[in-house]
């Protein structure tokens, strides 16, 4: 009996203080992922490396914005959108307090992008920052002049048109150049 | 699969009232039937964490009991299987009213991961009515105490809706590289996160790129190996110091016209702690 009472005074009071004192979580602890809307361009990548789909990228109904959405209580926090974000738009924070009382959409964050409209059939197909961030990489990845032009243009051209024009191209019998 | 109606007796003994009557009558003394409906057993070992003495969650009353009929909160972790339907609904009606509801893990809260499988039912809250959700895979102990002093009104609620509509102007988020192609860079990310995974590839890649400027002449691959051996002999991290070299080996030679002599042995540099 004595023996134990030493062993307690040896190693002290260990439990937490936890809901009367902040918590302090490990280094590198994976919580709720953080959002900044500022850096987000709507690329999808984070939509597509959810394991569960706990973010979604998609059009709203009418086709007028993108709307990014992340539902906290699908997420299984295994950070791949942090891993795969290009911009650092998402990345995991410390945050662990995230339980929430009868009302569930407060787990939900989302974001509204506009859209870009195809230059060619005028449907939506991406969003518009996507389309600027990518011309910005270009413009600083040593492409000549010329190239940066006609990226320009093709930028703004949804994939189906895209893939038309690469069709009538090929099939319209002309000599093509490749510089 | 048709899901469970509450009965009307069940439900009016449940509304917000009596709910709130019981949260200020148990105030510093509530008992937990926990109910594992079909999880992975993560969640249960997170609980049985919270009890430890570690956490003591008994500081402010809560008990694990072993029967429905005992308690004051049920904790439902897992999908909800098809096979653990029934058991649940059991559990269910067998704790007295009013009672709370607590959805633990994201599976209990949305069916986590196996929101579209086959064979389960994804969350507790599709069968019935669910007070506190709280989310996390599975949840640290701190979440879980958070959460049920959340579900007690000791701590407040934290995490709001949050929604953007408004989209301001966006700001440059392409750096300019300092190689003069901006490919070197994202192919030096690439390899950094495959060397060192995404947490610490991305400050090997900073503290890779920082060597590389304080060599002062980039295109030079004499002045580079100097700068980049002196970091890899300064640095404290092992993994770090030998990342760096596989990275000036593999990437840097790539974008600079290199002799064999330009790259870096790794068995003749000096690293580590000293």
């Amino acid at each position: 009996m004595m023996k134990l009472l030493d062993i307690s005074k040896k190693y002290g009071d260990t439990t937490h203080k936890y809901p009367f004192e902040p918590y302090n979580v490990a280094k590198n602890f994976r919580g709720k992922p953080a959002y900044t809307f500022d850096l987000c361009i709507g690329c999808a990548a984070c939509g597509i490396a959810c394991p569960s789909n706990a973010i979604t990228v998609q059009f709203n109904d009418d086709k007028s914005k993108l709307v990014w959405e992340f539902d906290c209580g699908r997420c299984i926090f295994c950070g791949r959108c942090d891993e795969v974000c290009p911009t650092g738009a998402i990345r995991l924070s410390e945050e662990f307090e995230l339980a929430v009382k009868f009302d569930k959409s407060a787990l939900i964050q989302r974001g509204e992008l506009e859209v870009q409209y195809c230059t060619q059939c005028q449907k939506p197909f991406s969003a518009k920052r996507l389309i600027k961030y990518s011309f910005e990489c270009l413009s600083k990845a040593n492409v000549s002049e010329k190239r940066l032009e006609e990226a320009k243009e093709y930028l703004g051209v949804c994939p189906t048109c895209k893939k038309q024009a690469t069709v009538a191209n090929f099939t319209s019998g002309k000599e093509m150049v490749i510089e | 699969m048709k899901t469970y109606e509450v009965p009307s007796d069940i439900a009016l003994a449940n509304n917000l009232e009596e709910k709130l009557e019981l949260l200020k009558h148990i105030g510093r003394s509530f008992s937990v039937f926990r109910i594992d409906c079909g999880s992975c057993n993560g969640c249960e070992i997170e609980i049985f964490a919270a009890i430890t003495p570690l956490w003591d969650p008994e500081r402010f009353g809560f008990k694990l009991v072993a029967n429905p009929r005992h308690a004051d909160i049920l904790l439902c972790t897992g999908p909800v299987t098809r096979q653990m339907y029934y058991p649940l609904l059991r559990a269910y009606e067998a704790t007295p009213d009013p009672k709370i509801v607590v959805a633990l893990g994201a599976c209990g809260s949305t069916g986590g991961i196996f929101y579209d499988a086959y064979s389960v039912l994804s969350g507790i809250d599709k069968i019935i009515p669910v007070d506190v959700y709280i989310p996390g895979c599975p949840p640290h102990p701190a979440s879980i105490i958070y959460g049920l002093t959340t579900a007690l009104g000791v701590m407040d609620q934290r995490l709001q809706k949050v929604s953007f509509e408004e989209e301001g102007e966006m700001p440059s988020l392409v750096e300019t590289s300092v190689m003069g192609n901006t490919l070197f860079e994202r192919d030096l990310l690439v390899q950094a996160k495959r060397l060192m995974s995404y947490v610490f590839g991305r400050k090997l890649y900073d503290k890779y790129l920082d060597a590389l400027v304080k060599s002062g002449d980039i295109k030079n691959p004499k002045a580079t190996k100097i700068s980049i051996t002196q970091a890899m002999q300064a640095e404290d991290d092992p993994r770090y110091a030998e990342c760096m070299g596989i990275l000036h080996n593999e990437i840097y030679t790539h974008y600079v016209p290199c002799e064999e002599e330009d790259h870096i042995s790794l068995h003749r540099v000096q690293w580590g702690p000293k």
